[in-house]
């Protein structure tokens, strides 16, 4: 099986499509600066008054989280004194919010890493030595005494690339990482954040209605929002075409969620749904407007996909809303008046989420939902789900080598689909702790990604990270993982780079650039280039393992000659980078759009056909992008489709329509809590918590608990609490509040930093990830957030 | 000369608090929380878990309300406070003794204390940075999602804010004190 899988692997190489590529000599910033004004400075203070001085308004892309707003950084005298929103990008619409201000206080952090280092004492203990990019990278290769080196481990393994693994967070030059890791060294073991965040949401959506496409919240006149927290948890342009309209000015808004979160708040009815039962409440929904007959028919007859199978599906297992009422705790009442209300409204949406994966059943609550949207027939059209019409760049072929000794993926145990790029990360991660894997994985190698906080259970990331021959870093701050490296490669942050130009949106498309608004500080250097120079020193070497090993190579040598063979067949690891990002993006740009729309995309940072034209401030704060009629609200695609009963499932054991079982119900025992986790619109992961700015605002995170429970356990705002699960404990601070319900408790995921590096975020609150049970859903292996009891005590 | 004011559409408002670091970066405000310029007000919830009341949860965005009767001038002994062309309340760091009798008297809490420039500072509608350079909105405008803030010449009977005076009910914090905000909650 496994040799089928290498196969077939290499049928599809030997060229991929590669839209990121490198950045290496020159920035734009070369050119719009005078000489004497080229170097970036630091500033004296951590606020800086902006002055009347004449400034440089550079295009940016945010990028403290995922969601890509656009902005205008001002530079004055080199420095970066106030990022502004750019009103060109119709994803953005002319914000940025708390967290996006506060970008500034990223890149002028003190704890940056500054300098490449070289690991010299422990992993985990903090020790590292100050060394030149050469030494990096020719530790990596080559190891210390502290630890192995890639030819050691490539040889022992006799040229199995896939020994090696790498992981990556969200991010423009998160692609190129895939291209140097998968393509270029050749190692299958990939592992990145959607495994720990979306994945059955996209998968559902896409598995139902052949998208996940965008909710027109601008337009639409009622709005079911479940466990999305969009005050909270910032996605443009949802958040602000939302809380504009809520609260009786045309869009009803009803929200579930456990908790009593700031999106409740603007809610004309919040239900404070029973966490991880979502299920049942939107199969009720669907009973009764199958059995009243409420839904489009129309649409079902055109799009429908196994509408009445699902339909005795639904009526036969006697989905009502008073059985889902003892499961959810929605009254019956609400949940007939909600369906209704729903199938009567002119554009209604149940949101689709963007969120982790909070129970087991999530695929099936994705799927559930996509239908129930599709019964109302809201698809593709205006104030519905829109299907609309991405603007594509042109992609680009590069050549890579073919690893014959490399082999395939193995983590598959217990879960139904193997996703196509990157696997999921709990299950990669224990069968390799558990010594279930096929062959040996032997080096990390990590970008942008803190593991140790993002996957359930801490205990054994960490356990996974020691066990490696060797760990490789490539980050902007000292994080929790990165004290697990053995080299450690500093990059400059976002506001110090030219990222790959990418395509936004649906409804409204739009091509968007980053450009660096200052030169990288420090001994930083952009993505791109440290993955060319990394190529550049890593191809001889690991060529000369594959001539050892590769029988294949050998007879193509034997052949062809040597260096033919090296230059022809892509062992020149660092061929895709060859160009620097802004040739790159001016090439594609132009290739696709034409000279004008660059020179547009330079200046404005946002390129769209007719820009200049369409573009129209309306106020002081608004602007149109598009003219109404030429919006992408209803397209001709064949993409749409109501799945209602997807058959092909149930050959990987699936459940091909969504279906309640008993197993779905979690109870917390008495004495204990369930422990449920979220965002917060001030805080991005752990990625920010060491941000000045930010910690001015909220200085940890704290345990929320029932203020009738804290009362009856003599636990005050403040108090000191002890938080224990079967894989780990905590100390946090309570915060006791009627918005959460009795059996439940809640903390601000992202906190409680190990790192000693981090000087705000060290010990500072407590890490959910180091209490989350490893609990993956069954049909992707993704990482189940709510499914974890704990038990707390005064201390 | 203009007459500065601010409308605020403040059931927008949830609480993100992009105005208050879009403020503390433009204008150079000190990191701490008893160090801004602009804040939102939080309502104590009413209701146990789930029976929260709704109407209870409000956001009020806030900041000196530049009041065109303001009690913190009044108070001044050395004329610090002053209202300068445009109607806005501001602060003369030359002449401010640090007495704290205008942090007593404003009614709105607008007032901190700036140690670097020994200062009881407040917010500027950014007179000195982002007006100063020609713009012609706020900070706290600019950057706000939902889009709050409406920045304006109250005695331009064409602009924005004149506009959504006329067409939107509109109310003012505490108007019994006769200290005629400028700034107005739209309804």
């Amino acid at each position: 099986m496994m040799q089928k899988e290498i196969s077939r692997r290499r049928f599809l190489q030997g060229s991929v499509a590669l839209t990121v590529i490198g950045s290496s000599a020159m920035c734009k910033t070369d050119f719009i600066y005078p000489k004497e004004k080229q170097k970036s400075r630091i500033p004296e203070s951590i606020t800086t008054k902006t002055t009347t001085q004449k400034a440089e308004e550079i295009p940016f892309l945010c990028g403290i989280c995922v969601n890509k707003c656009a902005g205008f950084a001002r530079v004055e005298d080199g420095v970066v004194t106030k990022l502004n929103p750019n009103p060109y990008f119709p994803k953005s619409r002319n914000m940025l919010c708390a967290r996006g201000n506060a970008g500034i206080q990223t890149t002028y952090d003190p704890d940056r890493l500054k300098y490449p280092l070289i690991r010299i004492g422990k992993r985990g203990d903090g020790k590292y030595k100050r060394v030149s990019w050469e030494e990096a990278y020719n530790a990596i290769l080559h190891g210390t005494d502290k630890f192995k080196g890639l030819i050691q481990i490539l040889e022992e393994e006799k040229d199995n690339r896939s020994t090696i693994a790498y992981c990556n967070g969200e991010g423009l030059s998160k692609e190129g990482f895939e291209v140097l890791m998968g393509e270029e060294i050749g190692t299958v073991n990939y592992v990145d954040e959607v495994s720990i965040c979306l994945e059955t949401t996209l998968g559902g959506y896409f598995a139902t209605i052949g998208t996940y496409g965008e909710a027109d919240l601008s337009n639409a006149d009622y709005l079911i929002i479940a466990g999305a927290n969009r005050a909270e948890a910032i996605i443009t342009p949802d958040t602000m075409d939302l809380f504009k309209r809520s609260k009786g000015r045309g869009l009803k808004t009803i929200v579930l969620d456990p908790r009593f979160t700031n999106t409740a708040a603007k809610a004309d009815r919040w239900y404070a749904v029973n966490p991880g039962t979502d299920l049942a409440f939107v199969l009720a929904l669907t009973y009764v407007a199958l059995s009243e007959e409420l839904y489009d028919k129309a649409f079902i007859e055109k799009y429908g996909v196994g509408f009445e199978e699902y339909k005795n599906h639904i009526i036969s297992h006697k989905y009502t809303p008073e059985w889902a009422e003892n499961i959810t705790s929605i009254p019956a009442k609400e949940i007939i008046k909600t369906s209704r209300e729903f199938m009567s409204a002119q554009s209604p949406i149940y949101y689709q989420g963007r969120r982790s994966v909070f129970s087991k059943n999530d695929f099936q609550l994705r799927r559930a939902m996509a239908i129930f949207q599709g019964l109302s027939g809201n698809l593709n059209k205006k104030g519905g789900i829109i299907y609309g019409e991405p603007l594509k760049l042109p992609e680009e072929e590069i050549n890579t080598p073919i690893y014959n000794q490399a082999q395939g993926r193995f983590d598959k145990h217990n879960i139904a689909i193997l996703s196509q790029r990157a696997g999921s990360w709990m299950v990669f991660r224990d069968m390799v702790v558990e010594k279930k894997s096929p062959y040996p994985v032997r080096a990390m190698f990590m970008r942008k990604h803190n593991p140790i906080a993002g996957v359930p259970n801490s205990a054994k990331t960490i356990q996974f990270l020691k066990q490696m021959d060797l760990n490789v870093m490539i980050d902007i701050l000292p994080s929790d993982s990165m004290m697990f490296a053995d080299v450690v490669l500093p990059e400059a942050s976002y506001l110090e780079r030219t990222s790959p130009v990418a395509s936004y949106g649906l409804l409204e498309p739009a091509i968007v650039q980053r450009k660096a608004a200052i030169k990288p500080l420090y001994e930083t250097k952009t993505p791109e280039q440290i993955y060319k120079e990394l190529a550049e020193v890593l191809s001889k070497p690991l060529f000369e393992i594959s001539k050892k090993y590769d029988n294949e190579l050998q007879e193509e040598i034997k052949n062809r000659g040597e260096k033919n063979v090296y230059k022809e067949d892509g062992y020149i690891l660092s061929d895709a980078w060859e160009k620097d990002v802004e040739e790159r993006n001016r090439e594609r740009v132009v290739k696709a759009f034409g000279e004008d729309a660059w020179k547009i995309l330079e200046e404005k940072g946002v390129y769209y056909p007719n820009i200049e034209k369409y573009h129209k401030q309306i106020n002081a704060n608004e602007y149109q992008y598009y003219p109404e009629n030429k919006k992408k609200y209803s397209v001709d695609t064949e993409d749409i489709k109501l799945v209602f009963n997807f058959k092909h499932l149930a050959t990987k054991g699936v459940d091909p329509m969504p279906t309640w079982k008993d197993e779905y119900i979690f109870s917390v025992p008495e004495g204990k809590f369930r422990l449920i986790t979220g965002r917060h619109a001030q805080f991005t992961q752990s990625a920010t918590t060491n941000n000045m700015m930010l910690r001015d605002l909220i200085d940890t995170n704290y345990l929320w608990i029932n203020r009738r429970v804290a009362d009856k356990k003599g636990i005050k705002f403040g108090d000191m609490l002890e938080v224990k699960s079967k894989v780990g404990k905590v100390t946090i601070k309570a915060y006791p509040t009627e918005k959460i319900a009795p059996s439940q408790v809640f903390m601000v995921h992202g906190f409680g930093g190990l790192s000693q590096d981090m000087t705000m975020a060290y010990g500072n609150g407590a890490n959910d990830a180091t209490l989350l049970e490893d609990i993956h859903e069954p049909v992707y292996g993704a990482a189940v957030m709510n499914e974890t009891n704990v038990e707390i005590r005064k201390v | 000369m203009a007459r500065y004011g601010m409308a605020l559409d403040y059931k927008n408002c949830i609480n993100c608090k992009a105005c208050e670091v879009a403020c503390k970066e433009e204008n150079g405000v000190l990191l701490g929380a008893d160090k801004h310029r602009i804040w939102v007000g939080v309502n104590e919830l009413e209701g146990e878990w789930p029976n929260i009341a709704l109407s209870s949860s409000v956001f009020m965005p806030s900041q000196c309300q530049h009041c065109d009767n303001a009690p913190c001038q009044e108070v001044c002994p050395t004329n610090a406070t002053y209202y300068d062309e445009n109607h806005v309340v501001r602060v003369d760091v030359d002449k401010c003794i640090l007495c704290s009798y205008c942090v007593e008297a404003c009614p709105y809490g607008a007032r901190y204390e700036d140690p670097r420039t020994v200062t009881m500072d407040k917010c500027t509608f950014c007179s000195d940075t982002r007006l100063a350079r020609g713009e012609t909105t706020t900070a706290c405008q600019n950057t706000c999602p939902t889009k709050v803030r409406t920045f304006g010449d109250l005695d331009d009977p064409n602009s924005e804010i004149s506009q959504l005076l006329r067409n939107r009910e509109h109310f003012s914090l505490k108007a019994n004190l006769g200290t005629k905000p400028k700034l107005f909650y739209l309804m």
